[in-house]
């Protein structure tokens, strides 16, 4: 997460992509920072997933991972 | 006080019209004519994710670049951020587990 | 802070650290044994004295509270309420006031007390601190465990590019100790987002410059003069042109907060013309929201926007000082806000005679800010204590430098006019053949400044004036 708010914070819109096992931890590390990255969640677990499992969670992502890269309107 | 603040506290220099927590960047509206980078951070598996998000933006004509981190335990190095920032208009950074 | 009421009876506040307290400690033993309840405070060791009930007053509530001078105190308490009261050991005294006598065989017959701890310096200010912290209304931001505080301020957007001083509650209530305004007193409404900004906002961007306390007053007043309709800061912010607010400090309170009037005047190494104007420049940034990039839209810019803040020399002036020529009282404090565009150095070290120096003044404000433009901008001149020694050797007055010098730039209209010169730039062509003064009548100040040795003086050119642009504003500073 660090990475992400440095690049933030030199103007580069970012996301991070986390398994859900993350998402209280990347909250915690959030604030622990004073910032609120883009976060996007893929379903836990990782580890074992076989390529054709990795490419569906990618897939499954991408749109929330634009949406959160892109302005509203 | 919570684990992750130690009870320092700033006051508030500006006219509070907004979020006291860092601001995120502007976003662009579209991703035409920008790069984006895709970092990994080194952990098993990112590298699949990756390489299938690159295959579909490149499909839909979006500039993509690689970059990926020595190590996931630390923070990337300077250089490679400073690349990934002179290099990429946004950034996408997997796969944290 | 309120406090639990004192019991009935007799009431001692003590502290071990007091040798009269030490003395008296029996004769508090021998009063605990009679009729009347006895309790004795301890300012600094619940342990002391033996013999007697002690309340631990470390924390020194219950003395604050009783606005406690000296130690040992003696109090008589009925119902609640305080009805009698004396200090320090003198026999006759306690025993008319207990109604027990004798008291305290082989004692002197009078010691005085000591100092309360409550009027120990460092105590005193780091409670008015964390009193005047509690009024704080401010957003209070919790800074992340691993966040630096000082970077912490720049991520956020707080910063001029410089470090700014973290403003915690402790620095900020230290600040207000600087005036005796309310911190939730308006200031001013800051353009560009129109924010009302409190007496409090003002301090704690007054911290992060890196100003002391006894600098609030005149920041304070810079805030108030910059703000107004007048000067007009929301367009000098928004404007692609180089000006920033200049702020010239002006009476007693300049020497009393250790300005610099003299040597590298308008440079760097002070901190008073350093923080002030750094201090307006950061509210306008952070309060009011204006910020390069953004509403601020200076092609180049100039140094002074960081900060540009010095105070004029009327010691060794030749002349009245700017706010007294303004129509301030002579012995007030004052600042004078204008829109400086940057320095321009005037170099002449031959000119013996004020006419010759006048010449030469007057050749280099002709390019303020093109030689072909006329009127529509306001200048102020900085004149050297070696270039003011010309002037009053010939007996010049400050009017009659500023008549000599608007007379000197009347300009040649043909001479000024677009296309004149072979340079497009200029006045409109209708002027050809008339005189076009360069400055209006008021356009011109003058104050002096500056080490005592070199002939040079300094131009200060001004953004446009007129309604639309900004006038120079001054103001009394109140504390």
């Amino acid at each position: 997460m660090h990475d992400i708010v440095n690049l933030e914070s030199g103007g580069l819109p970012g996301v991070m992509i986390a398994s859900s096992e993350f998402v209280d931890a990347a909250s915690a590390q959030a604030a622990a920072l004073g910032a609120d990255p883009a976060r996007v969640f893929v379903a836990h677990p990782i580890q074992d997933r076989t390529d054709d499992e990795m490419r569906v969670l990618a897939d499954g992502a991408l749109d929330e991972i634009l949406r959160r890269l892109l302005s509203t309107s | 006080m919570s684990a992750t603040s130690d009870g320092r506290v700033l006051l508030d220099p500006t006219g509070e019209l907004s979020a006291p927590t860092r601001e995120r960047a502007p976003r662009p509206a579209s991703l035409d004519g920008r790069t984006v980078g895709l970092l990994d951070i080194s952990k098993p598996r990112g590298n699949v994710f990756l390489d299938r998000l690159e295959a579909q933006l490149t499909d839909r004509g979006i500039a993509v670049r690689r970059f990926t981190k020595p190590t996931f335990s630390k923070p990337a190095p300077v250089d490679l951020r400073q690349e990934i920032g002179t290099q990429c208009d946004l950034v996408i950074e997997a796969l944290a587990d | 802070m309120t406090t639990a009421p004192l019991p009935d009876g007799l009431v001692a506040i003590v502290k071990r650290d007091c040798p009269t307290c030490r003395l008296v400690a029996p004769v508090l033993a021998e009063l605990a044994s009679g009729d009347d309840p006895v309790t004795v405070y301890s300012q600094d060791d619940p342990t002391f004295p033996d013999g007697v009930k002690v309340v631990d007053d470390t924390t020194l509530d219950v003395s604050f509270a009783l606005d406690l001078k000296t130690v040992p105190t003696l109090l008589r308490v009925d119902g609640g309420e305080i009805v009698g009261r004396t200090e320090g050991w003198l026999r006759s005294d306690w025993e008319t006031f207990t109604g027990r006598a004798p008291l305290g065989a082989g004692l002197p017959e009078y010691r005085p007390g000591c100092g309360s701890r409550t009027l120990d310096p460092d105590i005193a200010d780091a409670r008015a601190a964390a009193a005047g912290a509690v009024r704080l209304v401010a957003r209070r931001i919790d800074l992340g465990a691993h966040e630096d505080e000082v970077e912490a301020a720049f991520e956020r957007g707080w910063s001029d590019g410089l470090p700014v001083v973290p403003p915690t509650p402790e620095r900020v209530a230290r600040m207000l100790t600087g005036t005796t305004r309310a911190p939730d007193d308006v200031v001013a409404v800051v353009p560009p987002d129109l924010v009302e900004c409190t007496v409090e906002k003002v301090a704690i961007n007054a911290v992060m410059a890196g100003c002391k306390p006894e600098y609030l007053p005149v920041v304070l007043t810079t805030v108030e003069a910059a703000c107004t309709d007048e000067f007009n800061i929301h367009g000098l912010l928004a404007t692609t042109y180089f000006s920033g607010p200049m702020v010239i400090v002006n009476g007693p309170v300049a020497r009393a907060i250790g300005m610099n009037s003299g040597i590298n005047a308008l440079g760097q190494g002070n901190r008073a013309n350093a923080t002030i104007g750094r201090a307006l420049q950061l509210v306008v940034r952070n309060v009011g929201g204006g910020r390069p990039g953004e509403i601020d839209r200076a092609t180049l810019g100039n140094p002074g926007k960081y900060t540009f803040c010095f105070a004029e020399d009327e010691a060794g002036s030749p002349w009245e000082a700017l706010h007294v020529e303004r129509g301030l009282p002579p012995g007030s404090s004052a600042v004078t806000l204008f829109a400086g565009d940057g320095v321009r150095g005037v170099v002449d070290q031959l000119s013996r005679t004020p006419d010759s120096l006048a010449r030469s003044l007057a050749a280099c404000i002709r390019a303020v800010p093109h030689p072909k433009m006329a009127l529509g901008f306001d200048a102020i001149l900085v004149v050297s204590p070696e270039h003011g020694r010309v002037f009053r050797d010939g007996g010049w007055s400050k009017a009659r430098v500023r008549d000599e010098l608007l007379a000197l730039l009347q300009l040649d209209g043909d001479e000024v006019v677009r296309g004149a010169g072979g340079i497009t730039e200029g006045l409109p062509e209708g002027l050809a053949g008339m005189t076009v003064p360069k400055l209006r009548d008021d356009g011109l100040l003058i104050v002096h400044a500056g080490g005592g040795a070199g002939l040079f003086s300094a131009i200060i050119g001004g953004w446009i004036n007129g309604p639309g642009g900004s006038q120079p504003v001054t103001r009394e500073v109140r504390t």
